[in-house]
């Protein structure tokens, strides 16, 4: 085997069994009394989260064409691990700050939402990480989040709800910021490609995240809400997907379709909309919010990525800069002008109000950029087996291959 | 060709699945109506349709891993699903009649949905080596046989097994294993050159894996007896999935020379957590317990994966194709050993009955005793010469039952625009 062979036989089992110890462990100390009671979300819209985020976002990420046993096996081993830690820090924050208990499956369903973060980061450097940095990536981005919700929460008073839609932001500017600190792979590299086949696959996850988005917008908030923000998600959503298509065939060169921008467009609409949804009254400013969205998404992707990416030496794996970070941007930008138009009136005194909006998606970002910025340190180190450039996009260093001779 | 060897089934297929179409038919028009007198029913609503997407989506896709036996794999199990679902209708109805009539609601379609859920674990278990007339004869004795068996353990032994550890997927596995016993081929000893999967087959697997993970805290609670239990089995199915998940991650690494992870185990140990808390979920063991449950379930899962298949076939004569006994038969196990250990811990009471450990263990020897030998009756059955078996060389392979377009050659398939890129790939 050559010099750079990496075997993790000796290294991934051992971190996996002792973080699932540990999480048993503390499972054992935290959830000992029987707090079983009814619980205020429904079970089949945590279903929706659930499916969207394993099965959804796992094979959205498996556009890569020998990359697709780790874009969704390693998607369900994060989000397994990641789920239990978050449900952990959680019960953590409870015991020392003596918040309001909650029932099991609201904590499962927000840790699942907060999972999102990960993955999103985790497609930044879809390709170049291996388990053990995307272990360790995890286990950082969660306490992470869960820091700059709680800022959020108990200095700047944001609601919950709000507070946990900031996971695209949050989820993409980390991930941008740790990705520098991997080198990027030839340009010409014939794995960082797709296949016609391996879109179709994306294409499968892309439609079940289309159709479970108002789930995901909603799942959190509070009853009155529920119905609102569900009618803003969807239209958002079927505007930027008509305007993905018609903006696709606009910007490419002989006028065809372009696959990876109706991945990430037809989504871009369900992100943006996500932040405000509750305060959008009209149906038609959804519409309008997902319409820019989806602008911002194709466009972004095809001119400013290349621009951008070569200033600040960001490889952007599957572009979740356009498809999750800027639209988050817009929608945060979008709540803070719905918010002055809703309170036009009395401008003075909303002030601080607006301020306080304007603090928190700026807080949140600036979290990420540093915690990412150490994370991305943290994952060079030599301990963690960092894998070199020849081996990236490669499901064949992670998995058994049995099945070589057959071609793939 | 001996006749034994007669794949053409246009005829005997046909005419079977006519028949026992219309069969049900005029049993559905003797004795089914609608339940009218319960209102509640649209609350477990989401969770039939959930059961309903695992059974066709997931254990279809599940199965779709053998190279050349996708529509097989895909095609057969709805085949089997939707006849087994009217079938289990009519046998889970004659064990409740009221006045001679069968009444039908949305719990009824759940459960026939499970009883289905039998006959395609052992169809895993002889996965590619049968007919479709044969699946159907499997599947109408299957379903028969459980229904009985069902009616012993939850009525007759007073015993709990909420999400159907025992009565389904042990029931189910040792069924199959029996089947595959009695059907051994030696002609298979040596491994079928199609016996394998490829790198798609192997992804359009994984489809089957996440359907089927995602939503198995709807089967283990959807015929859970109130909301409470409801939503304790919800939490506990999903911790202990969540915690198999990851020990099956962290082995397959271990027991591979280079650490490399197992698409095959990740596909199915995965599962076993959902499988082996079954039938204690709706009992107030907190997550914890259920994490422990799930952590060995994947241990023994993987353990059998790696050692236990291949002796069972290479020693018992069992050629278990997808594996069924590590997913289904030892959690289903280990599921009856945990409902024991945890009836006799606490104090476990629903409606009227106190469960017992006693009864509990009961159980679980007599599914297994009746499902091991209604496998080899009907194995025996299934053995019959003019069932269109498909000789040993022809196994694992859909066109033997199926029109299958002409295959691309490797090299062709991407030559519209990586040119380049699959004559490389041709070569490696």
């Amino acid at each position: 085997m050559s010099s750079n062979y990496r075997n993790f036989r000796n290294s991934v089992p051992w971190l996996i069994f002792f973080l699932e110890a540990v999480f048993i462990l503390l499972f054992c100390f935290l959830y000992s009394d029987d707090g079983v009671s009814g619980s205020n979300i429904s079970y089949p819209a945590f279903q929706d989260v659930s499916h969207m985020v394993i099965f959804g976002l796992g094979f959205f990420l498996a556009f890569l064409k020998r990359y697709k046993f780790s874009s969704t096996g390693f998607n369900l081993l994060l989000i397994v691990l990641g789920v239990q830690w978050s449900v952990l820090m959680e019960g953590l924050l409870f015991f020392l700050f003596q918040n309001e208990k909650e029932d099991d499956l609201k904590s499962i369903t927000k840790a699942t939402v907060s999972m999102t973060t990960v993955v999103i980061s985790s497609a930044a450097v879809l390709g170049k990480a291996n388990p053990i940095q995307l272990i360790v990536m995890t286990i950082v981005e969660i306490a992470a989040f869960h820091l700059s919700r709680w800022i959020n929460k108990m200095y700047l008073k944001i609601g919950d709800s709000v507070g946990m839609m900031h996971v695209h932001l949050f989820g993409a500017y980390f991930g941008l910021a740790v990705s520098p600190f991997f080198s990027e792979p030839s340009p010409n590299s014939e794995k960082n490609a797709s296949t016609p086949e391996s879109d179709l696959l994306s294409m499968l996850g892309t439609l079940f995240l289309w159709v479970f988005w108002p789930s995901f917008n909603s799942v959190l908030a509070v009853e009155e809400e529920k119905n609102t923000i569900i009618y803003n998600t969807y239209f958002a959503l079927a505007v930027s997907a008509v305007t993905a298509f018609a903006l696709s065939v606009l910007t490419t060169k002989d006028g065809k379709l372009r696959m990876k921008h109706i991945h990430s467009a037809t989504l871009a609409g369900g992100v943006t909309v996500g932040y405000a949804a509750h305060s959008i009254w009209y149906p038609s400013i959804a519409m309008i919010l997902g319409l820019l969205a989806s602008v911002i998404t194709v466009l972004g992707s095809h001119h400013l990525q290349r621009c951008l990416n070569s200033v600040l030496k960001i490889h952007d794996a599957s572009g979740v800069h356009f498809t999750f970070g800027l639209p988050g941007v817009l929608g945060a930008i979008a709540h803070v002008i719905l918010f002055v138009v809703k309170n036009w009136t009395d401008l003075q005194s909303q002030r601080y109000l607006i301020m306080t909006e304007i603090g928190t998606f700026c807080l949140t970002i600036s979290v990420a950029l540093i915690s990412g910025f150490i994370t991305g340190c943290i994952l060079n180190l030599k301990l963690l087996k960092t894998i070199p450039v020849s081996k990236y996009c490669e499901d064949q260093f992670y998995w058994e291959f049995p099945h070589l001779a057959v071609g793939f | 060709m001996p006749s034994a060897l007669d794949t053409n089934m246009r005829f005997k297929f046909s005419a079977l699945a006519l028949l026992l179409e219309v069969i049900i038919i005029v049993l559905f028009g003797l004795f089914v109506e609608y339940d009218s007198n319960n209102v509640s029913q649209n609350t477990i609503y989401p969770f039939f349709q959930d059961v309903h997407v695992m059974i066709f989506v997931g254990f279809g896709f599940l199965m779709t891993f053998l190279k050349k036996y996708g529509f097989s794999s895909v095609g057969i199990n709805m085949l089997i699903a939707a006849l087994g679902l009217q079938w289990g209708t009519l046998m889970q109805g004659f064990w409740h009649m009221k006045g001679g009539k069968i009444s039908v609601d949305i719990k009824s379609m759940i459960n026939a949905d499970f009883s289905t859920a039998t006959a395609l674990i052992s169809f895993g278990a002889v996965l590619g080596k049968t007919s479709p007339v044969q699946m159907l004869i499997l599947t109408i004795l299957e379903i028969t046989i459980f229904a009985c068996n069902e009616h012993l353990v939850t009525e007759i032994l007073q015993a709990t097994d909420v999400g159907a550890s025992m009565t389904i997927h042990a029931f189910g596995a040792y069924f199959g294993l029996a089947v595959a016993l009695v059907l051994y081929r030696p002609g298979l000893k040596n491994k079928h050159e199609n016996e394998e999967s490829t790198y798609h087959s192997d992804i359009f697997a994984m489809i089957g894996t996440l359907f089927l993970w995602l939503f198995w805290p709807s089967f283990n609670s959807a015929i859970a007896h109130d909301q409470d239990s409801r939503t304790k089995a919800i939490v506990n199915t999903y911790y202990s999935l969540a915690a198999c998940t990851v020990v099956t991650f962290a082995l397959s690494s271990l027991v591979d020379q280079r650490g490399k992870f197992s698409m095959v185990l990740i596909q199915n140990a995965t599962l076993a957590g959902g499988v082996a808390v079954g039938t204690c979920a709706d009992m107030s063991i907190y997550p914890f317990a259920a994490m422990c449950i799930g952590s060995i379930a994947g241990i023994i899962s993987v353990l059998g994966f790696k050692f236990l298949t291949p002796f069972m076939a290479s020693k018992l004569n069992i050629q278990d194709t997808c594996g069924v006994h590590n997913l289904h038969g030892l959690p289903g196990i280990l599921g009856g050993i945990a409902g024991i250990i945890v009836t006799a811990v606490r104090k476990e009471i629903r409606a009227t009955a106190r469960f017992t450990p006693d009864m509990q263990a009961a159980a679980l020897g007599s599914t297994i005793a009746i499902a091991l030998a209604g496998g080899i009756l009907t194995g025996g059955i299934l053995k019959l010469p003019f069932l269109g078996q498909a000789s040993d060389q022809n196994c694992f392979d859909d066109s033997v039952y199926w029109e299958v377009p002409e295959e691309e050659k490797l090299y062709e398939i991407h030559s519209n625009n990586h040119d380049e890129h699959s004559r490389f790939e041709a070569t490696m």
